[in-house]
């Protein structure tokens, strides 16, 4: 987010303080992984609600791109009768993306290193997007 | 000595004429916690980089922590923005500011104090952060006294006074009677959904009369400062119309997602221009992508509908995408290509897309950048409720 909060705001306790906290603690939790490099969270329209990606890395267009990866791939999935959509991964030379549902809403993108065990980050994944599915339903 | 205190927002300082009139008095008012401090630093700063001497009464923050948080705009002449130090006294230390407040128990001390300020430095701005400090504090009539005293103090000395004011002691008619003291209402409201925290702001004049924006959506940029901002505003149109080279003239920086000479995904960029900010996302025209449109097409703030001025037979399709993006979102249609021989009559535009009044059709040459702009501006102006 690029605005700053009022400390009087935060003092009051607002709770739309409090979920950014949550999503955050909920990235963090997911980065103290092995072979995870970057996490986002962002919404199936493609406006970012909260990250860590590296500095040179826009958030923003991370945002759209992810919402077009994933909503194109659940057309997919759908027309050729897959049943529901899971999870889009882009394999590429240096890594792999992520981008996993994570409730109705939300999508959470996770970037990880070519070598990881997928099975581990897969798991991580999975109990982080449903972590952010219920921090968000709050909402 | 100007007749305007420009709120430093071009979009809307171009609106209102240079600013809010001075000498008023502004009331920056939320009835949640909402971020109002912003606003009323960035008015701060916008007069003293025009020259302009301010005076900020804090309640909160110490002279030095204030001075250094101001710097979030960039550098700014110190020696015009004058402050009354009011937080020194509440923790028993000494001020090395020229106002200072002694003794916060007494609301006629507190008061004279600010007065004094504005009468010795005669600033053309004036901030009180924030009047709640002391509704919450002292008698109401009393509290009214002192306040509407202030406000004749500041007319006196030509100064425009503005107050940020969280209610949550005061009804509806203390609410009323604190709005007819003032000249210009600014209601400030934040609002979460799924994550995204979004600010918005909205200026009346009070009475009922004059100004009277839309819920302005805004953010704030480090160094830059207040800006209006649209999340989402969308550039669609038939294939082949100019959609991608409308993004590419609005946007320095753009990806786009194209194969084979037509925008398979979606075009994104960004704009940063008249004191706006904006994210611009272009679909494609085909139907057989609509399932893209689909997924962008949530919350848009505005439309820029991109048509081929020479094609009446696009033009079923046009009228098909803007019932798909919903006819109360705010629209401008660019009729493109103008350069081109055989343009349809803007009323032949209007008829065949069935357009309300309230549409504006702009011609456009996409490849030269002509007329883009304009078009951002009146949907911008359309947004913000000020056509």
């Amino acid at each position: 987010m690029t605005i700053q909060t009022d400390e009087r705001t935060t003092r009051e306790g607002d709770a739309p303080l409090g979920v950014r906290a949550q999503l955050q603690s909920a990235i963090e939790d997911l980065r103290r992984l092995a072979d995870i490099i970057a996490v986002a969270i962002a919404r199936r329209d493609g406006l970012v609600i909260a990250h860590d990606l590296p500095k040179d890395v826009d958030p923003k267009r991370t945002a759209a791109m992810t919402a077009a990866i994933v909503g194109t791939s659940e057309l997919a999935a759908r027309e050729l009768g897959q049943g529901r959509f899971l999870q889009a991964i882009v394999d590429s030379e240096y890594g792999k993306m992520l981008s996993t549902g994570a409730g109705e809403e939300a999508l959470l993108v996770t970037l990880v290193r070519p070598e990881a065990n997928m099975g581990l980050v897969l798991l991580g994944v999975e109990r982080a997007a449903a972590r952010i599915a219920a921090i968000l339903s709050g909402t | 000595m100007t007749d305007h205190t420009a709120t430093g927002i071009q979009i809307l300082d171009d609106k209102l004429g240079g600013g809010f009139t001075r000498p008023a008095a502004i009331l920056l008012f939320s009835d949640h916690p909402s971020e109002k401090r912003l606003f009323a630093e960035q008015f701060v700063i916008t007069g003293v980089r025009a020259g302009e001497r301010c005076l900020y009464v804090d309640f909160f923050r110490a002279p030095q922590l204030a001075r250094r948080e101001l710097t979030k705009f960039g550098a700014f002449d110190e020696r015009l923005a004058v402050f009354v130090d009011a937080t020194s006294a509440q923790l028993l230390i000494p001020s090395t500011e020229r106002y200072a407040i002694h003794e916060m128990g007494d609301l006629d001390h507190i008061m004279d104090t600010v007065e004094r300020a504005i009468r010795e430095t005669k600033p053309a701005r004036v901030v009180v952060d924030s009047m709640e400090f002391l509704a919450d504090r002292f008698p109401k009539d009393a509290v009214f006294r002192r306040w509407r005293q202030l406000l004749e103090v500041g007319k006196q000395e030509g100064a425009t006074v503005s107050y940020l004011f969280l209610n949550w002691t005061y009804g509806q008619t203390e609410v009323e009677r604190i709005e007819d003291m003032s000249d210009y209402v600014v209601e400030f409201q934040s609002r979460m959904r799924t994550g995204v925290l979004q600010h918005f702001l909205r200026i009346r004049h009070s009475g009922g009369e004059g100004v009277q924006t839309n819920w302005i959506p805004y953010t704030f940029k480090e160094l830059v400062g207040l800006t209006v901002y649209f999340p989402r505003i969308l550039v669609t149109g038939p294939f082949n119309a100019g959609k991608s080279t409308v993004v590419r003239a609005l946007c320095k920086d753009t990806v786009s997602v194209d194969r084979l000479g037509t925008t398979v995904a979606f075009d994104y960029g960004n704009i940063e221009v008249m004191g706006l900010e904006a994210e611009v996302f272009g679909t494609p025209g085909q139907e057989r992508f609509d399932f893209v449109f689909q997924i962008f097409a949530r919350e848009v703030n505005g439309i820029l509908l991109v048509i081929d001025g020479t094609r009446a037979e696009d033009l079923v399709r046009a009228k098909q995408i803007r019932e798909l993006a919903g006819r109360n979102v705010p629209t401008v249609v660019l009729a493109n290509k103008a350069d081109l021989p055989g343009q349809l009559s803007p009323d032949e535009i209007r008829s065949r897309l069935d357009l309300g009044a309230e549409v504006p059709v702009v011609r456009t040459i996409a490849t030269e950048g002509q007329g883009i702009t304009e078009a951002l501006r009146l949907l911008a102006e359309m947004i913000l409720g000020l056509r």
